[in-house]
């Protein structure tokens, strides 16, 4: 490998592209939907942040101006969760249009997530909406399969390369020369614009740029280079062993097709069928049926409750739950809650484990399909990804659980017995409580989910140069 | 400089080129002659190392072509049928790309006399080659041949499809080539321009080289029998 014949090969393909009509008329309309994506994703997000932002506010002004009352009428008054959207959203919207933005959180109840994006729309939004994310994972690939296809191929066609091949420079070289120049290119196209839009956006969006966000826009950056790379090897590749451009251009749209639509699809129809997940109502049913086997408080003959209660009896020394000092109704509640909790947990992490095992699947096709790959780290850095969802779902669960024993607590120490419905406590018991707040996954976190589908972009490029390499060495891919 | 010993390639049951023995002197041009799938071009190909024999040897300046691909490229050139370089670039930065490719870094006033050591008008240095004539690539392709100061030149019908004075400009070229050293190997199905350039012709039928002839003993008319009476 000659460095000095690799890069007047890789000018000679940069000047060749920007001299090129078609490839400025393809860039332009390609900038032009990014910047529309781009521009259309800020208004968005930023939009739906104010109004969750708005929201909160009022959910949190009424919390707040509950009068003194019954501390389990406060438990059942709920609370209701927003979840924002994080600052790199507007790039990728990953699932974030799909899964729910709101959750109502009450005593004894996990409510689901509602209020997502597909919900309030037409079966339009299945075929999935316009963001710079998309453009790049779709739509560059295009461009550089109309760029590149007769890179190699083309030249075969029109006896070029025969007369490349009697310079000094070897095949190698040139397939790597090809190679770097076409990247360059592309890179100089789209890193930038990728760049500074996100440090833009983001900045537009939180009102400030942290080191967490610096750092995620870096890797971004840095794994669309690395995808690109990807693409540009398999286009130099396909196109070294057509023997024709026309031959070159059939099997790369087809290539297109396989990796952005057929792989996509079949891996996660596999993930489904390996390991399926049970239905809303299955999942309700198995928590309560077996909540139904671990204690119903309702029940005044259930052995965990009259156990508990006999328990309870003995340790105060009196034989009735009014003799005891503390309220035994909120005791059963708040023990009725932690079981009820425990069971939702449990059951909530089995369905979690399932979604991970067939998102793994998924992620494993990415050594098969880079689009996968780029997919996966593109949302999961941009905070759109199924572990976000999970984090906030989780989040939620958790200071529902806290809130309520905490009213619970209230309940018990604070509430007699006897007339119990009657009493009240002091608004400011409530008004004390912390509000929630969404604590996003680290870019640690982020990143060790994503590691798989960075190694698999890596191996891309390293079985690409090899493809080349190989290629490089078969003479009937010269002619 | 130019030589073959024993070369043959087969192709499953089909034998393109069959035990060719060649040898051509520096300074000498050899035509050969033969009908479209005669073996002609696999001849080249063999000698370009785009191909491996599957028999012999093909060797350049002494050097195995088979062994030392990489080597064998400082010795060597070629001009094909149809030379189509880089159509957005123009003749002079053609020129100076594919001299760069070869190790050879020219000024401007060098290229400028290398194509115009062609015959290719000045005016048409900086035009792109999308709106050369066939000729006027030749031209081109000539002169990165001749830049690259190549010992043994390999033409692959390059007077096809040109005009009467095209090809006649073309010939003049390749017999200064020649007299200035180069080995020539050039396949043609031109009888006359191959009687007009070469010293010494060949006549290939089948991947076998029937006759090899002398250019200077021999008429355009005895030539022309004998090539129709061989194939």
């Amino acid at each position: 490998m000659h460095l000095h014949y690799i890069k007047l090969i890789a000018r000679q393909e940069w000047n060749a592209i920007f001299r090129g009509r078609n490839t400025r008329i393809l860039y332009f309309s390609l900038l032009a939907v990014s910047l529309l994506a781009m521009i259309t994703g800020w208004q968005y997000v930023g939009k739906f942040n104010r109004q969750q932002a708005t929201a909160h506010q009022q959910v949190y002004d009424q919390w707040m101006s509950q009068p003194d009352r019954h501390p389990h009428r406060v438990a059942h008054y709920g609370y209701l969760v927003f979840r924002e959207k994080s600052p790199l959203s507007f790039f990728d919207f990953g699932l974030d249009s799909y899964v729910g933005n709101a959750v109502f959180l009450e005593a004894h109840r996990q409510n689901t997530i509602n209020l997502s994006e597909a919900s309030f729309s037409n079966g339009m939004l299945r075929f999935g909406e316009l963001s710079m994310a998309l453009v790049l994972q779709l739509l560059v690939p295009l461009l550089i399969i109309f760029i590149g296809f007769p890179t190699i191929a083309g030249l075969k066609q029109n006896g070029v390369l025969k007369i490349l091949l009697c310079q000094r420079a070897s095949y190698f070289d040139l397939l790597v020369g090809k190679t770097a120049g076409l990247t360059a290119a592309i890179w100089i196209l789209f890193l930038p614009l990728i760049l500074i839009s996100l440090f833009v956006g983001s900045f537009f969006l939180s009102g400030k740029i942290g080191v967490d966000n610096t750092l995620r826009i870096l890797i971004i950056v840095s794994s669309y280079a690395v995808y690109f790379l990807s693409i540009v090897l398999l286009v130099v590749g396909v196109s070294a062993v057509s023997r024709s451009a026309k031959q070159a251009l059939m099997a790369l749209v087809f290539g297109w097709i396989l990796f952005i639509i057929i792989i996509p699809k079949s891996a996660q129809t596999l993930g489904s069928r390996l390991y399926e997940a049970p239905n809303k109502i299955a999942f309700e049913q198995a928590i309560e049926a077996e909540m139904s086997q671990q204690g119903d408080s309702h029940n005044p003959n259930d052995p965990h409750f009259a156990q508990l209660k006999a328990d309870l009896l003995k340790k105060y020394g009196v034989d009735s739950v009014q003799a005891l000092p503390l309220n035994y109704g909120a005791f059963v509640m708040k023990e009725s809650e932690t079981i009820t909790s425990t069971l939702f947990n449990k059951h909530f992490d089995r369905l979690i484990g399932t979604y991970r095992s067939q998102n793994a699947v998924s992620t494993a096709f990415g050594f098969a399909d880079p689009f996968l790959a780029i997919r996966n780290l593109s949302m999961n850095l941009s905070g759109t990804d199924f572990d976000s969802f999970t984090a906030f779902q989780q989040q939620t669960e958790r200071y529902r659980y806290e809130k309520s024993q905490r009213l619970n607590e209230i309940h018990l120490t604070q509430i007699q017995y006897r007339n119990d419905s009657q009493q009240k406590v002091g608004a400011d018991h409530w008004q004390r409580m912390p509000d929630f707040t969404f604590q996003p996954l680290s870019i640690a976190a982020n990143l060790s989910a994503a590691g798989i589908s960075l190694a698999a972009l890596v191996c891309w490029v390293l079985a690409g140069f090899g493809a080349l390499y190989y290629i490089s060495t078969k003479r009937h891919f010269q002619l | 400089m130019i030589e073959a010993k024993n070369l043959t390639k087969r192709y499953g049951n089909h034998t393109a080129v069959n035990q060719l023995d060649l040898l051509i002197q520096p300074g000498e041009v050899f035509a050969l002659l033969g009908q479209n799938g005669a073996g002609k071009t696999t001849t080249i190909n063999l000698f370009l190392g785009f191909t491996e024999p599957s028999e012999g040897v093909a060797l350049i300046n002494g050097l195995s072509v088979a062994d030392q691909p990489q080597e064998i490229k400082r010795y060597l050139a070629y001009i094909p049928e149809t030379v189509m370089l880089y159509p957005n670039l123009t003749g002079i930065e053609n020129l100076a790309y594919f001299s760069s490719l070869a190790d050879f870094a020219y000024t401007p006033e060098e290229l400028g006399s290398l194509l115009s050591a062609t015959g290719l008008q000045t005016q048409a240095f900086n035009q792109r080659l999308s709106a050369y004539s066939k000729g006027m690539r030749q031209k081109v392709g000539i002169a990165i041949a001749v830049a690259k100061k190549a010992k043994a030149l390999l033409l692959d019908e390059p007077t096809s499809g040109l005009d009467p004075k095209a090809s006649s400009e073309f010939s003049e070229i390749i017999q200064t080539r020649a007299a200035n050293g180069t080995a020539i190997l050039m396949t043609t199905h031109d009888i006359f321009r191959a009687k007009e350039v070469a010293s010494r012709i060949g006549i290939m039928k089948e991947g076998v080289l029937q006759s090899i002839l002398d250019a200077d003993t021999i008429s355009a008319n005895e030539l022309e029998s004998l090539y129709l009476k061989t194939v």
